[in-house]
């Protein structure tokens, strides 16, 4: 009877790919069948660079997993879109998009009112719009090309990480991304979570039968584009997230603060985004990218740049000065990782048995000194057994594995990664107050529910406006429905109930039913909703404000008395 | 046996609604054609251009979505038959959240309460590490990610059970939970909302509230959570003391106080 239900997988079964965008670079892996292997392009590197070049002499345009670039500054030229990782999904309300409008040779427009950012290469000097989606898809394309082209057979499923900071939107987006490159998603991972089942798997018992000691370890994780941090319970294999927490600062944020200190007034001096501006952005970047690499094991460099129009840069910025510059990041990254640590309950540094170490930005003395700092450990304490720079792709080519129901006979593939969901997500109740019903940091899959009740005499509806909290003190829109039918009552009278429910694959579903009380069986007045989110296109802030003028107070909800200190 | 909650969660009422209403056969197909996608890329398409597919067929959307949350329409809401008996593959006798014999995942079965998932005795006192290699070794068997080459019905059992072991071991773990699930599986409800009445621990919490604003550093507050730590051991002990013995009065006492000082401590780390 057992053998129907299916436990074993037939050999031809398909492998998911473990894909890791970088804003700056990316990777491939996939499991071979005994272990994760990275899969290298035609010039034998495991790291490409992530970017797409438009022009007219290509049918299509080309990425940086195929083409070979002369030099950096072919990159820069304003034909090639980049840090698509760091604009998906992003309004041009978003401080991010308007930096980044300021310092990128290609096109970014912003009309500051909530909508998408316009974005342009330059292409035989005409700006051709394009989207990050777009053009993320089209690098996927290529990604997709290399993997059939290497392991001789036909790639779809795949297994991508994310951001712990991403919002609901940007994982919608990249999913989009995959769609239009003929990827099937099996899994949109955060990337600490797939460092910490590369770490579950060293951290094996290599007796059976020994479940071995929990072991708390500390992920940090940090790139060209965001930060995470998570910490992690593991023991047998399984990885139980204690808590997650992201930000959107990387490298690109070290670099742009570099830029600005290097050239105060860049903001106006690019403004317009003419042949020679673009040249000098380029310049400056490529000199500044190169000055915070030798930073990091050098005490200072020199810059001398020309960027032509008679501006020459000639400067010296030691170590302390580049730390002084970019203060807020490394602020940042403190209270990540404290935040992590108090939400995950680890009161004491001493707890803390591995420090995990992982991204581009690593290498940065501060960050490894903020990182052990923290976690009172000397450098040659950090963990050792991972490669910084191939952490999350191994880790996404395993859950890939995994993801496809392949079993190894040796166990080298009995693990799990327990996840926890990186924001609060809740409605508005009480005027204008952002309520979590599923706090961040809650195991996956989760079903919360709250019962709320109405605001004003015989309301007869009430508007459930559900956000996501990607920061302290900022809640973006996913959707909204409205609950109709509440039978005329005072004021506190009604129960509106609304649950939540996120699914192992993160999906998240809002549901709300109306229950009146009193005597008889309790059953709901009018049928439930039930509403997949997001249903709102982008967080559209004007939207929420829109919401808020018009309907806000007639529709409202009401915590009953104390629930909220609960 | 489980007092019933006197509030009926949502998620329950959708099951029963659900399982009355739909015939399942008929949509089955579309539904495990649904199914088969990774939801995040279906969150795309109804997003999008299938938008209005989904909302012309409105029992699909229903379906899947009663079937994401991982309820076995019609099982465990009907109680009238006693399914859980026995292994709904092989037949075998009283199989726990997996059977042993043939390794199915069972649907959920309400009677086994927490203790017992993680195979401990009804008692407050739990060893340390007691619970972590029992949660870590259900959720390799019952967990989302590792089931799916199993039935349809099977990943759903699994997925909902694998849930309840999570919701079991975040409440064991905190003493404060634990306490508070052991009140109610003796069918006493703890209103953690109710006010304090004895003006002894009344003019108690409301010097702390005040030592914690007043507090100039966070070595005082330190020493204040110490303090806490110290308070919340005793009454843990005392808890534990008059459950035992089925003193329910003294019982639900301490979890009164525990509840306060415990607020304290997330006050103080908050602070910090
Ligand atoms: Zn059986």
């Amino acid at each position: 009877m057992s053998e129907q239900t299916g436990y074993t997988v037939a050999s031809d079964t398909e492998i998911a790919i473990g894909i890791d965008i970088g804003t700056f670079q990316c990777r491939l892996a996939v499991w071979n069948g005994s272990q994760v292997e990275l899969i290298r392009n035609t010039r034998n590197q495991k790291l490409m660079k992530s970017y797409v070049t438009f022009s007219d002499e290509s049918p299509s345009p080309v990425g940086g997993v195929s083409n070979q670039l002369s030099h950096e500054y072919e990159m820069l030229s304003g034909a090639t879109i980049f840090n698509m990782k760091r604009l998906i999904g992003r309004l041009d309300t978003d401080p991010i998009v308007s930096k980044a409008s300021k310092t990128l040779p290609f096109l970014i427009q912003t009309l500051g009112i909530g909508v998408r950012p316009f974005i342009a290469a330059l292409v035989n000097n005409i700006w051709r719009s394009t989207t990050p989606e777009e053009v993320l898809a089209i690098y996927l394309l290529e990604l997709k090309a290399l993997a059939e082209a290497r392991l001789k057979r036909p790639v779809r499923d795949v297994v991508l990480t994310v951001p712990a900071a991403f919002s609901r939107f940007q994982l919608v987006r990249i999913a989009r991304s995959c769609a239009m490159a003929g990827l099937h998603v099996l899994r949109l991972m955060p990337e600490p979570a797939a460092v910490a089942l590369l770490y579950a798997q060293q951290q094996m018992p290599k007796n059976m039968g020994d479940s071995g000691s929990e072991k708390i370890g500390l992920i940090f994780n940090m790139g060209a584009g965001y930060c995470d941090v998570a910490v992690i319970a593991t023991a047998g294999g399984v990885s139980q997230m204690k808590g997650l927490a992201g930000s959107s600062i990387g490298g690109e944020d070290l670099l742009q603060n570099t830029m600005h200190w290097l050239v105060p007034e860049m903001d106006s001096l690019f403004s317009s985004h003419g042949l020679e501006e673009i040249k000098s952005m380029g310049i400056l970047r490529v000199a500044t990218q190169d000055a915070i690499h030798q930073l990091s094991s050098q005490a200072s460099v020199q810059i001398d740049i020309d960027l032509g129009n008679g501006t020459r840069i000639c400067r010296v910025i030691d170590v302390e000065e580049f730390e002084e510059i970019n203060k807020d990041v490394f602020e940042k990254c403190v209270s990540l990782i404290t935040q992590c640590l108090r939400d995950s309950k680890v009161v004491k540094a001493e707890y803390i048995d591995d420090v995990i170490l992982v991204g581009g930005c690593s290498s940065i003395p501060k960050i490894r000194q903020i990182v052990t700092g923290i976690c009172k450990r000397s450098e040659t304490e950090i963990y050792s057994g991972i490669n910084p720079m191939e952490a999350a792709v191994r880790g996404a080519a395993l859950e890939g594995a995994l993801a496809s129901g392949v079993n190894d006979p040796l166990g080298n593939l009995d693990l799990l990664t327990i996840q926890v969901n990186a924001h609060s997500i809740g409605v508005r109740a009480n005027r204008n107050t952002f309520v979590p019903i599923i706090d961040r940091n809650t195991t996956l899959p989760a079903r919360r529910e709250m019962v709320f009740t109405t605001a004003h005499e015989n309301q007869t509806e009430a508007l459930i406006v559900v956000y996501e909290e990607v920061d302290d003190a900022n809640q973006l829109l996913l959707g909204y429905f409205k609950v109709v039918g509440i039978p005329a009552a005072r004021s506190g009278v009604p129960e509106i109930s609304v649950c939540m429910d996120i699914d192992a694959s993160n999906m998240l579903r809002v549901m709300a039913g109306v229950i009146m009380p009193g005597s008889g069986p309790r059953k709901p007045v009018v049928p439930l909703m039930e509403v997949r989110m997001p249903t709102a296109d982008g967080g559209h802030g004007l939207c929420a404000d829109a919401l808020n003028k018009i309907l806000g107070s007639n529709l409202d909800l009401v915590c009953p008395h104390g629930k909220l200190n609960t | 046996m489980l007092k019933t909650v006197l509030r009926t969660p949502l998620s329950t009422l959708i099951r029963k609604t659900l399982a009355q209403s739909i015939s399942i056969q008929l949509l089955e197909e579309n539904v495990t054609q649904l199914q088969n996608q990774p939801h995040f890329y279906t969150v795309y398409r109804f997003n999008s251009n299938e938008r209005t597919r989904v909302f012309r067929n409105p029992q699909i959307h229903f379906i899947r979505n009663s079937e994401l949350l991982g309820n076995s329409s019609g099982f465990c809401s009907s109680g009238s038959i006693d399914e859980t008996s026995c292994c709904w593959n092989c037949k075998a006798q009283s199989p726990f959240l997996i059977c042993e014999s043939c390794g199915s995942v069972q649907p959920v079965d309400h009677s086994v309460d927490y203790f017992r998932i993680f195979g401990l005795e009804r008692k407050f006192d739990i060893e340390d590490g007691s619970l972590e290699g029992m949660y870590k070794n259900w959720q390799k068997k019952l967990h989302p990610d590792l089931v799916h080459t199993k039935s349809k019905e099977e990943r759903e059992y699994a997925a909902e059970q694998s849930a309840r072991v999570i919701d079991a071991y975040t409440t064991l773990r905190k003493p404060l939970s634990r306490a508070i699930y052991l009140m109610r599986l003796e069918g006493i409800e703890v209103d953690e909302e109710q006010t304090v009445s004895e003006p002894e621990l009344l003019g108690e919490i409301m010097e702390i509230r005040e030592a914690v604003e007043e507090a100039a550093d966070s070595q005082a507050l330190n020493k204040i959570q110490s303090q806490m730590e110290e308070k919340l051991k005793h009454w843990s002990n005392f808890f534990a003391n008059a459950f035992g013995r089925k003193f329910f009065d003294e019982a639900l006492k301490s979890i009164q106080r525990m509840t306060y000082y415990h607020r304290v401590n997330e006050e103080i780390v908050k602070k910090l």
